[in-house]
């Protein structure tokens, strides 16, 4: 073959060559564009003065926007069998993978929250004293009714009872923390003002948390918990897109489309359940033992394996492995403990003995003796806290 | 045996020489009448302006030859009958469907269908188009990408195999042309292979099921013209899903003279990328996959269309496309064809 042939041959090679560099560029391309663009500059300002400002821009209210959060959770929980399904919503489902939230917010009144999943759709919308949920899956509307803003009040009401500045001044004056400021960030395609907040103690296992708030508004935009064994964050939930702008009306009106279920439930039922669960949590709180506090708090509770099994469903008990059967979120549950406590170490010493669990941000430290201390903090500060009884 | 090596020197390629050449041979009786027209008015108005009047028939003269390989090609896919029998039976699906959905669905409406993407069968019951819908996120997942393959992978290796690309390449089509218009073929094929499983669908539905005005899965209530509409982007959208796997599989088909080779090729590796779907611990590769995203017209049915989702789709597609696309040209283009 000719010289001439060979490098008409390689040049010609180079074109899916640049191609794919092409594409590779176009994926990575957001840390690119944004060094491009350069870091957006917001006028400086000390965490004090930011978390001050916040508040004050919390009690006002929102302004009306509309956008897409997405949450991701990586705890490195040990052995979990896969419950993460596309647009799963139980509780264990958003233990793992990524999932996506559309927020539509007119107003304190008027807002739409849609979980989409393939092929399906949940949607709760609030409009004036109407609040619907839409299950696509089961064609279901379900119209919440009660007094609806009553259940929304008691949220509001616990910040206007400090100055904002007392709160910031409170939420910095803990010790143990080393705070951070940066006003370089970009979230969602916005200038932002990150917060840092890191413990100082080193056995506990967070690294750190950062807050981002939008430059112009101050409205959070994103939540990062960090661990310490990993680079990325153990959980983040945060916006992709946003805009501040008013959404579309047509977006807060809902009428049962003909053909579906409708359902009627009142808001005090709903709120009822949920008492219920707070009931028993105040049960087990008066049981509990929180030791050490801020960062390094380990809750030491009372604990048995067969009250935790005879509490859950039994279903998950027949099935082999783990596998948890998707979509039931009671099962979900069932299926995460399960495999948890399969994977738990034993661990002995001094204090007794016991298995201990570990994941990125927590660890749990079940004793033999009938114990269950967890905290966010390494396996060897549970068995310390464990010998000190 | 003869052999056509290396690129076969032809449009483009040798400038303003090649040009009469080019013009004359493939154009036909307006080529030629274009090819005499240029040299009278060269003969009389300044050389600028006859230079180019000329490219203007030459370019004229090409896009006519390029539209008469094109339907040359066109005629060859549907004229093939292993190829109208794949669409007979993406046909046979809707109908299948919905006379199942139809005789074995309870009173309820028939919500026992299960979750995930095939939860969308519970709704066929209530509206004819959503067998439309449901007939397609079937086929997406593995008969319609077989279907593509078989016309794609074929189109080069099958001529390959057979003999008939080296006379092909004899004749002064141009090797990237040719290229181009088994690709925009293979494409054709897509939009009507799709657009088979949609009318068939919409017939099916239309027949079995009430029509009446579409539930979206935001539960916001569409006449049923535009839930028409709506499916027309869900056609071009599947279509354009089908064109980047054409465009791998016709990758594949420039490699070998086994045109079963490049079939069987492009199938593996869309059961290949649908079980790494399946793995959960794989999740994060999943944006990357084609596959994913074939399922991801779903944004046309929420309030307000999710025209977000689908646009990075489109982009997914359109990596894939011009990857395997300028693979295909530098293998096809450089290639010694010995048979």
């Amino acid at each position: 073959m000719s010289q001439r042939t060979m490098r008409g041959r390689a040049v010609r090679w180079g074109v899916p060559v640049a191609a794919m560099a092409v594409v590779a560029a176009a994926v990575g391309a957001g840390p690119v564009i944004a060094a491009v663009q350069g870091d957006p500059t917001l006028p400086e300002r000390t965490a004090n003065q930011l978390l001050a400002d916040a508040v004050q821009a919390a009690k006002s209210g929102p302004k009306p926007m509309s956008g897409t959060l997405v949450q991701t959770a990586s705890f490195g929980l040990p052995g979990l069998p896969d419950m993460a399904g596309l647009g799963g919503t139980s509780p264990a489902a958003l233990l793992t993978g990524s999932h996506e939230l559309k927020v539509w917010y007119g107003g304190a009144d008027r807002m739409r929250f849609a979980l989409p999943g393939r092929m399906s759709e949940t949607d709760l919308i609030v409009n004036g004293g109407q609040v619907w949920l839409w299950e696509s899956d089961a064609e279901k509307a379900t119209r919440i009714t009660g007094d609806t803003e009553a259940a929304a009040r008691p949220e509001t009401a616990a910040p206007t009872a400090v100055t904002p500045q007392q709160l910031a001044d409170e939420l910095l004056s803990k010790p143990g923390t080393a705070v951070g400021v940066t006003n370089t960030e970009r979230v969602a395609d916005r200038a932002a003002y990150q917060l840092t907040f890191a413990p100082k103690d080193a056995s506990s296992l967070v690294r750190e948390v950062r807050l981002a708030l939008d430059g112009e508004t101050l409205i959070p935009l994103r939540v990062q918990v960090y661990a310490k064994s990993a680079a990325e964050p153990a959980f983040e939930v945060g916006f992709t897109s946003v805009a501040f702008t008013p959404p579309a009306p047509g977006n807060f009106t809902f009428t049962p489309p003909p053909g579906a279920k409708v359902e009627e439930k009142r808001i005090d039922d709903l709120t009822a359940v949920a008492g219920k669960r707070a009931e028993r949590a105040e049960g087990i709180k008066e049981e509990a033992k929180i030791v050490g506090e801020g960062w390094t708090a380990v809750a030491v509770l009372p604990f048995s394996e067969q009250d935790l099994k005879r509490q859950l469903p039994p279903a998950d008990q027949e099935l082999p492995g783990g596998r948890a059967p998707r979509q039931d979120g009671g099962q979900g549950v069932g299926a995460v403990v399960d495999a948890v406590l399969k994977s738990a170490q034993p661990v002995s010493g001094p204090w007794g003995s016991g298995r201990v669990v570990r994941t990125k941000l927590v660890s749990a430290l079940l004793t033999d003796d009938g114990r269950l201390l967890v905290g966010a903090v390494t396996p060897e500060k549970l068995t310390e806290v464990a010998g000190q009884k | 045996m003869s052999t056509v090596s290396g690129p076969v020197p032809v449009t483009g390629a040798a400038g303003d020489a090649a040009g009469t050449a080019d013009a004359a041979v493939p154009g036909g009786p307006g080529g030629a009448g274009g090819g005499a027209a240029a040299g009278t008015a060269g003969g009389a108005v300044p050389a600028a302006r006859a230079a180019d009047a000329v490219t203007a028939v030459r370019a004229a003269g090409a896009v006519r030859a390029w539209l008469r390989l094109l339907g040359s090609e066109l005629g060859m896919i549907f004229r093939r009958p292993r190829n109208l029998a794949v669409l007979a039976v993406l046909a046979a699906v809707p109908v299948l469907l919905g006379l199942a959905l139809r005789l074995f669905t309870g009173v309820d409406g028939g919500g026992g269908a299960g979750g995930g993407e095939l939860a969308i069968l519970g709704r066929v019951t209530g509206n004819a188009l959503f067998l439309a819908f449901a007939a397609l996120s079937v086929l997406v997942q593995f008969m319609l990408p077989v279907a593509v393959s078989v016309v794609a992978g074929d189109s080069v290796a099958g001529e390959a195999g057979a003999g008939t690309l080296r006379y092909l390449l004899v004749a002064p089509a141009g090797r990237a042309r040719l290229l181009a218009v088994k690709y925009v073929g293979a494409v054709v094929f897509c939009l009507a292979a799709v657009s088979t499983v949609v009318l068939s669908a919409l017939l099916t539905g239309l027949a079995l099921f009430p029509v009446g005005p579409v539930t979206l899965l935001s539960g916001a209530t569409v006449p049923f013209t535009d839930g028409l509409l709506r499916m027309g982007l869900v056609v071009l959208y599947v279509a354009a899903g089908m064109a980047a796997l054409a465009a791998v599989s016709l990758a594949i088909s420039t490699l070998t003279e086994v045109a079963i080779g490049a079939i069987a090729a492009t199938v593996v590796l869309v059961v290949a990328a649908q079980v790494l779907r399946a793995i959960p611990q794989l999740a994060d590769l999943q944006p990357y996959l084609l596959t994913h995203w074939w399922t991801g017209f779903d944004g046309v049915l929420r309030d307000p269309v999710a025209f977000g989702d689908m646009g990075r789709g489109l982009l997914v597609f359109a990596a894939y496309t011009a990857v395997a696309g300028s693979v295909a040209w530098a293998r096809f283009t450089g290639r010694d064809v010995t048979c």
